[in-house]
């Protein structure tokens, strides 16, 4: 539970802080004391109020390691303690003296009740602390009437409650936003964690329905093919989310690229690492793997599969698109140009030499049609 | 030929159950089934199957700890891996721990049936995804690691088989096309994995030696 406690309570560094400003603030208002008491009329009755101070302070500490519900005692203790102190003065020395000295538990030790009070209660509460502090002082000492030019008593102890006051609102605010920014953090993981196990019962059961509908006839291998496309959907999708496609950066991995394209009859099989490439080259691999692609899907037949090899030769990239359709038939160039096939491998061949590289068909009747494009990568990795 | 005796690890119920029954009914034994690392392990030490269906995410840990964890119990034993996992890297981490093939779960039952009996015989179960992960695994080895070749390394006949395997031919397709039996098609995608196998436990073995685990 500490860590609870911890996150919900954004003031606990700065009450640390004032209890070590506290510590600092009785040692000088005791050293302070023992110069100063030989001037006094009463030195026994002040040596009193004294100890008081130093009981005050050692039981203020105790309660506020103690725990944040008694704060709100320590900050009206404060106050009663100053005030009270203060008044004091006037029973332990001469009019002489008080008027034109800082009254008994020192201006210093007065500045406590006004950082308790602003760590409590923000900027307002501080400043009406510091000019309570500062009126108490004024007309214990009989001084009203001195301008501010002179005893800095009142812009000291405001600008400390001013001071102190803001540090706790913007502590606490900067609290807030960490822990709303934990909250969103720890939603978003939940979430995907969420997804993720979906996603896998939902791979599952399509795998499942694909296995058992293709033993039960006609309307079965239907389902099959349906749950096929579905889970191939579904893995690129989260392969997707996996894998960040593309983060508008300069360098693309070009197996992401391609895996967007695999569905029930086209497969993609690439190296495990990521193949970074230059975003212009990589664009163009993939789209002549498309171009590839949909050439297979209007020529190779309606039940040809397609396969995509992308390899990484360190200083090369070799990219494969094969399928086992009907090929093109060496006697049958002509009409293969008639229906527009050699055009689109003109194309590929041209396309992959403007990349620096060389496009090579291969193809025979019954055995589909094998393309391999070798590029340079460019420039190595930096 | 002796009875093949079958271990499914998967931590789906129904999963289990289906595959199960398709063994069965191919005449298969089913004799154990678990759902995670620890189990698979146990399991494995009692029965001694002959083959182990592994799937790549498990209740406690994945399927690379699974079949590191079920060849340590039960080193006869061969692991196919049957995954609808996405990741890549787990699946080739599976294979380096040991497995001796990969097939996705939505492969027909027919499928699985021959990949059961394949595995068993020692073969090693290859689809074209598998094969591209190994290439580049290969490649990676030779990129990244020591010049003079301590690391392994493809033969050229067994790189341009395994380039023939990822764009989908069948072993078959690939005896007929490089003029070879299709035991030597065969030899030669199995000997890709092993090197691969061995390197990894080569590397395992040196790293608990420097480790003082040994």
């Amino acid at each position: 539970m500490t860590a609870e406690v911890r996150r919900t309570d954004p003031d606990a560094p700065l009450w640390r802080a004032a209890q070590v400003f506290r510590l600092v603030t009785v040692v000088y208002a005791v050293s302070s004391h023992f110069s100063t008491v030989g001037n006094y009329t009463n030195p026994n009755l002040a040596w009193f109020f004294v100890a008081l101070l130093v009981a005050w302070s050692l039981v203020s500490a105790g309660l506020l390691a103690y725990g944040p519900q008694l704060r709100t005692i320590v900050v009206i203790v404060d106050q009663l303690a100053a005030v009270g102190l203060m008044a004091a003065t006037r029973l332990v020395a001469d009019h002489e003296w008080y008027s034109n000295h800082q009254t008994m538990p020192t201006t210093l030790w007065v500045a406590n009740s006004v950082i308790s009070a602003a760590v409590y209660g923000g900027p307002a509460v501080g400043t009406a602390s510091a000019l309570a502090m500062a009126t108490v002082s004024a007309v214990v000492r009989d001084q009203i009437n001195l301008d501010l030019w002179r005893d800095a008593t009142a812009p000291v102890l405001v600008a400390c409650g001013v001071a102190m006051g803001f540090a706790t609102v913007t502590a606490r605010h900067a609290h807030r936003q960490l822990e709303q920014a934990a909250r969103v953090a720890a939603a978003t993981e939940e979430r995907d964690r969420l997804a993720r196990q979906v996603h896998d019962g939902v791979l599952q059961v399509l795998a499942l329905v694909q296995r058992r509908a293709t033993e039960t006839g006609a309307v079965g291998a239907d389902l099959a093919r349906l749950a096929g496309e579905q889970e191939e959907a579904l893995r690129r999708l989260i392969s997707e989310q996996d894998t960040d496609v593309d983060r508008g950066g300069e360098r693309v991995d070009l197996t992401a690229l391609l895996r967007a394209r695999a569905d029930a009859s086209v497969t993609v099989s690439a190296p495990a690492e990521p193949v970074v490439l230059a975003r212009a080259l990589a664009e163009e691999l993939a789209a002549l793997a498309s171009t590839a692609l949909d050439n297979t899907a209007l020529h190779a037949g309606p039940d040809a599969r397609a396969f995509v090899l992308l390899e990484d030769l360190g200083d090369e990239i070799v990219l494969s698109i094969r399928d086992d359709g009907v090929g093109i038939a060496a006697g049958r160039l002509d009409e293969a140009t008639a229906q527009g096939r050699m055009g689109v491998s003109k194309s590929i061949v041209g396309r992959a030499q403007w990349l620096g590289g060389v496009a090579v068909l291969d193809s025979a009747p019954g055995e589909g049609t094998d393309w391999e494009i070798r590029v340079p990568k460019e420039k190595s990795h930096g | 030929m002796a009875e093949i005796t079958v271990m499914v690890v998967d931590d789906h119920p129904i999963w289990r159950a289906a595959v199960a029954r398709d063994l069965d009914a191919a005449g298969f034994r089913v004799v154990a089934e678990a759902d995670g690392v620890a189990a698979a392990g146990r399991r494995a030490a009692v029965v001694q199957p002959t083959v182990v269906l592994m799937d790549m995410s498990l209740t406690d840990g994945s399927g690379t700890d699974a079949t590191r964890s079920v060849l340590a119990a039960s080193p006869r034993s061969r692991v196919l891996v049957l995954s609808a996992s996405s990741e890549r890297d787990d699946v080739l981490g599976a294979v380096k721990a040991g497995a001796s093939g990969y097939l996705v779960k939505s492969a027909s039952a027919s499928e699985l049936v021959d990949a059961v009996v394949r595995t068993a015989a020692g073969h090693a179960v290859f689809t074209p995804g598998l094969a591209g992960l190994v290439l580049g695994e290969y490649r990676r080895i030779s990129a990244t690691g020591p010049k003079g070749g301590a690391g392994p390394s493809l033969t050229e006949r067994e790189t341009e088989v395994l380039r023939l395997v990822a764009k989908g031919l069948s072993a078959k397709q690939i005896a007929s096309k490089l003029v070879l039996s299709h035991r030597t098609v065969e030899n030669h995608v199995q000997a890709t994995l092993r090197k691969l196998q061995l390197a990894n436990r080569v590397e395992l073995t040196r790293y608990a030696i420097e480790q003082g685990l040994d």
